[in-house]
């Protein structure tokens, strides 16, 4: 019966109805929206930051973090990757070594990393391969070969083919150092890691720096990156203690703080413009209520409970905001499906990502169901209590009042 | 009044050039002089096992060292084989390394000077600073027994050196330092050198076994022992050893 | 007549007195919403810029050509005299320092690290860019002997060294020689400036010309001017008077900041139309309804002889009213809590890592501009205006003299 009457009303105060559906439904379709924007290109963010060199998974000797030794690596790298992938849901892993040496090309000496990856293993886990813009990648046959960042070839003066050498600490902490050859050179955009990052075959590297079976870290790539933190606890079971399996987001947390800060004045922007929206939908409620004040007089002179006239208005807005919050959260639903495919390119921005070490500018939009029928819960509480106070206000009025109100 | 001075001045000498030590400031340099002059000596040519000791691993290493009082130095190094003809070259504050596998002479960079030198417990910045001691502390005697001295260096505010002081044991008998133990700036240990098993070369009396312990928990399991097999002092060195040239040259 | 007029329409918006609260209560609640974000937003834009302007860029850096991409000692300013010079002549010109600047390495018993020495004058620095203000611990000097030493925050952290705290710094000099120094820190700087805060080590000028062996010559001249506006005139100037240095002004120094500023504007000028036009919907209700409930007292009105132009001011004036209290609340609301955060600042410490991670300041300091005021009022009008139009076509549509007869 409410329904019947709720419908007949709504359609009869047409101006209202049309201005809270637009209102809501709009709304809606914003809140949607600008969450899986803000989602989306955080995730971003955050997976270019840690897909781009330093991977969901890291496991490292347990002190290795604090104190960064010789002393502190990972010695028995056989008995990790076994460990490692022996354990469901991990897409890929494979170890680096990380040293730093002095590089001496004709003209100069530099400082910087020089690492012992597993090419092939590599090129699945982080962008390194996919950042390459001379030459070529390593693969797992190589020897001296180098590939190196790019801003590190432009200090050292180098390019493709050139030779260079190295001089360095092994793992023995031996003297170490050798030719090398630049094979590929590799912008990634984060300025700092293409100023001191190299990288050689690890087999040639476990050669050279006394290296077999040593690890200063593994990095593990999880069938679904947001099992990250699952696979690391479920690792660092598996493990030995000697050992210490992270996700990002331990290893990264400035960055996802980052993010959150980032996400908190979304939001704050977003509620200044819901406010005035609220408001809206409260002035035009408050109209419609007021405009039948003679109707609810009525109804109440014939008998009708004040619950029962509470009841019919609050089920006119529940329809209301329901029909729009539906529609809405399609609307935003659709669009955040959209630029979930086709990501937004941003390309004016490109260096205030560069700058927070977050080289990428296409953005794609979130697209997950559960936040989008938050978002629709959300809006649909706020439509319906912005309606309350007038509806609350005008059954307070006494009928012999109500009548004669013009 | 003039008396009440007089008794002050007397005061003043009395506790300041004779309580404790029996020796006044002057030849407590002398002392610290005499020290480096005999671990330096004239000039020096060496040979020396170094064995460097980690957690997990004991290198061996034999090199040979040619020097010029303090500030010029030449070694080679000749043993293990992948690292035979490796050179360096220290004069005055600089130094340049030579290796033969990659046939380029390096110049040691700023950043690189407080890097392990050869993986060892000592520093690149050991080996060029190696005995600026003289010039970079400030020594007083703070105890003896009848073998040894004990001597304070404290940093000079203005010296470039890390090490906040320095504790000198140093024998009586040959003016040679046995133990010597460095502290940072808060006095907490960082490292300790001893000097152990002199023997005489000619004229000269030498420690033939140097132990570095470092102290630093970060370096727990580490110690690098020098063994000096044989030496020479006071002989003529060609001066062709301290120059660039020399590195290439004298790698084979 | 015109008071006549106004004391119609206020009474009209009195009888409605709850609805038309309403209304105003909207208008300066999404007003006080805008200044605060406007005034938050913006202070954190300029702050960002500032610390970067006044720590490092200035609003003009002059560099040796080429130093930027390859620095080194053989590329430093010369003829510092003759520049200095021009730059003085020039009265647009507030203030410039000259730097010296060297990569070296910073060292205690316990850790080293690869530091970027800049040789500064504080005195001048203080009066550039107010460096001072950013001083966490300790002194804003070097000491009598000038063996003093300014870190920044996170290589202090990174080397564990505190406050009297003796550290060696060591560069390659002019000679290609390693040259060091033993200073005592004095100052710890935090510009979250994240390049300098992360490898900074200030000396001063002439104890860096000492460390290499530069007796004349500069880094980097810093240039400030008197009004912002000026820069990039200034800049093509020096650039065409100095064609053998390179003179960039900050914002080719730091493009990401002068992107954000770009962004954050556009943000702002698209949060602020949504705003108002919302806003500007909820006018539009009001307005409506209450000139079609006035229908018959509009005819009576017209009946008696008062012209339509005399009608249509008064819902002018009722609608302006509302605007206009919404707008007073909201300045005042608005005004008062920008204040409160230009004043006090808004502090996210609790966010501090992330906030680090941007190079952000924990407390941010809200901007106040008179142009926020103004743009305000402007839209604020310009809403209560044009919502009314409509319900004014109605009104004249209606023929309110019929409308007596109705009923």
């Amino acid at each position: 019966m409410f329904v019947n009457f709720a419908m007949k009303n709504i359609r009869a105060y047409r101006n209202r109805s049309l201005v809270t559906i637009l209102l809501t439904t709009l709304t809606t379709a914003m809140l949607v929206f600008a969450t899986a924007f803000m989602d989306g290109s955080h995730e971003k963010m955050l997976q270019n930051a840690v897909e781009i060199y330093p991977g969901y998974i890291q496991v490292t000797q347990k002190d290795f973090r604090q104190k960064p030794s010789l002393d502190n690596l990972i010695f028995d790298a056989g008995a990790v990757r076994q460990v490692v992938g022996q354990r469901s849901g991990i897409e890929g892993f494979a170890a680096r070594f990380e040293t730093f040496v002095l590089y001496a090309g004709d003209e100069k000496a530099v400082g910087g990393m020089l690492t012992g990856i597993e090419p092939e293993e590599e090129q699945k886990l982080s962008r390194l391969a996919s950042s390459l813009v001379d030459g070529a990648y390593l693969d797992n046959q190589d020897d001296n070969k180098l590939y190196m960042g790019y801003e590190l070839a432009r200090r050292l003066k180098v390019q493709v083919g050139d030779h260079l050498s190295f001089v360095g600490t092994g793992a023995d902490y031996s003297f170490a150092a050798d030719n090398l050859q630049v094979k590929g050179v590799f912008k990634t955009g984060l300025f700092e890691f293409d100023a001191s990052a190299a990288f050689v075959n690890k087999s040639y590297f476990n050669k050279v720096m006394a290296a077999e079976n040593y690890a200063s870290h593994f990095i593990i790539l999880p069938a679904n990156p947001d099992d990250a933190d699952l696979i690391a606890t479920a690792l660092n079971g598996d493990l030995d203690t000697e050992y210490l399996a992270e996700s990002w987001r331990t290893t990264m947390e400035g960055l996802v703080q980052a993010m959150l800060v980032d996400s908190i004045f979304g939001y704050l922007t977003l509620s200044v413009i819901f406010i005035v929206i609220f408001f809206v939908i409260l002035i035009y409620t408050w109209l419609t209520v007021f405009a039948r004040m003679r109707e609810i007089g009525v109804l109440r002179a014939v008998g009708t409970m004040p619950g029962q006239i509470f009841k019919m208005l609050v089920t006119e807005s529940v329809l209301l905001a329901f029909c729009s919050v539906v529609l809405g959260g399609i609307i935003g639903a659709a669009l955040a499906y959209y630029f979930h495919l086709h990501p937004i390119y941003f390309s004016f921005s490109e260096e205030q990502f560069k700058q927070y070490g977050l080289a990428a500018s296409a953005m794609p939009t979130a697209f997950a169901p559960l936040v989008i029928m938050r978002d629709m819960a959300v809006m649909f509480v706020l439509s319906v209590g912005s309606t309350l106070y007038p509806i609350i206000k005008a059954n307070r009025v006494k009928p012999i009042e109500a009548i004669h109100h013009v | 009044m003039n008396h009440i001075k007089i008794v002050l001045v007397i005061l003043f000498y009395v506790l300041f050039f004779n309580t404790g030590a029996s020796l006044a400031a002057s030849s407590v340099d002398d002392i610290v002089k005499k020290v480096e002059d005999n671990l330096n000596g004239e000039t020096a040519y060496l040979q020396f096992t170094m064995v460097v000791q980690t957690k997990r691993s004991k290198r061996t290493m034999k090199m040979d060292s040619w020097s010029i009082g303090k500030d010029k130095s030449f070694i080679k190094i000749t043993y293990p084989g992948k690292d035979r003809g490796i050179t360096f070259l220290k004069v005055d504050k600089a130094m340049w390394q030579y290796v033969p596998r990659i046939e380029k002479i390096i110049k040691i960079p700023a950043s690189m000077m407080l890097q392990s030198w050869m993986g060892s417990d000592f520093s690149n910045d050991d080996l060029v600073r190696e005995s600026s001691i003289s010039e970079d502390y400030q020594a007083t005697l703070v105890g003896e027994d009848e073998k040894e001295y004990f001597l304070d260096l404290h940093a000079r505010e203005e010296a470039p050196v890390v090490w906040g002081r320095i504790r000198m044991h140093i024998s009586k008998k040959h003016y040679l330092p046995t133990t010597v133990s460095y502290y940072d700036e808060d006095d907490i240990l960082v490292r300790v050198l001893d000097y152990l098993e002199v023997e005489s070369f000619g004229a000269h009396y030498y420690p033939t076994r140097w132990l570095m312990l470092p102290k630093d928990e970060e370096k727990a399991g580490h110690l690098t022992e020098i063994v000096v097999e044989h030496a020479v002092f006071d002989e003529k060195i060609d001066e062709a050893y301290f120059s660039k040239r020399a590195l290439k040259r004298f790698s084979r | 007549m015109f008071r006549v007029l106004l004391r119609i329409a206020l009474a009209s918006l009195g009888r409605r007195l709850s609805r038309s609260m309403l209304v105003v209560l909207m208008i300066a609640m999404s007003l006080w919403g805008l200044l605060f974000m406007e005034g938050i937003y913006d202070g954190m834009t300029e702050q960002f810029i500032d610390n970067a302007i006044r720590s490092d860029s200035g609003d003009i850096s002059i560099f040796a050509k080429g130093y930027r991409l390859d620095p080194g000692l053989e590329k430093a300013i010369e003829r510092f005299d003759e520049i200095e010079h021009v730059l003085t002549a020039d009265n647009r010109i507030r203030s410039h320092v000259r730097r010296l600047r060297q990569d070296g390495l910073i060292a205690t018993a316990h850790y080293s690290r690869n530091a970027a020495i800049y040789g500064v004058e504080l005195e001048a620095e203080e009066r550039h860019g107010r460096l001072a203000s950013y001083l966490r611990e300790g002194v804003y000097d070097f000491g009598k002997k000038g063996r003093g030493v300014i870190l920044g925050s996170r290589l202090a952290a990174k080397m564990k060294v505190g406050l009297g705290k003796k550290i060696i710094l060591s560069a390659q000099n002019r000679d290609n020689d390693v040259s060091a120094l033993s200073l005592r820190v004095t100052g710890i700087l935090k510009t979250n400036n994240m390049a300098l805060d992360e490898n900074a080590v200030f000396i001063g000028i002439d104890k860096a010309r000492e460390l290499l062996l530069l007796p004349a010559g500069a880094s980097q001249i810093s240039i400030m001017v008197h009004d912002k506006e000026e820069v990039p005139a200034v800049q093509k100037q020096l650039a065409a008077q100095f064609a053998n240095l390179d003179v960039m002004a900050w914002n080719s120094l730091y493009p990401a900041l002068h992107q954000g500023r770009e962004m954050m504007e556009v943000f702002n000028l698209i949060t602020s139309l949504l705003v108002f036009c919302v806003a500007g919907l909820g006018i539009f209700g009001v307005m409506l309804v209450s000139v079609l409930e006035r229908l018959r007292e509009f005819g009576i009105m017209l009946a008696i002889g008062t012209t339509f132009q005399e009608i249509r001011t008064i819902v002018f004036v009722e609608s302006f009213i509302l605007g206009l209290s919404g707008y007073c609340c909201g300045s005042l609301l608005g005004g008062l809590t920008l204040f409160y955060f230009y004043q006090y600042g808004l502090d996210l410490t609790m966010f501090s890592a992330g906030l680090d991670a941007f190079g952000m300041d924990a407390i941010t300091y809200a901007l106040i501009r008179p142009s926020y005021f103004l743009t305000a009022l402007a839209a604020v009008t310009g809403a209560t205006l044009i919502s009314v139009l409509v319900p004014l076509r109605i009104l004249q549509k209606a023929r309110p003299i019929e409308a007596i007869n109705k009923i």
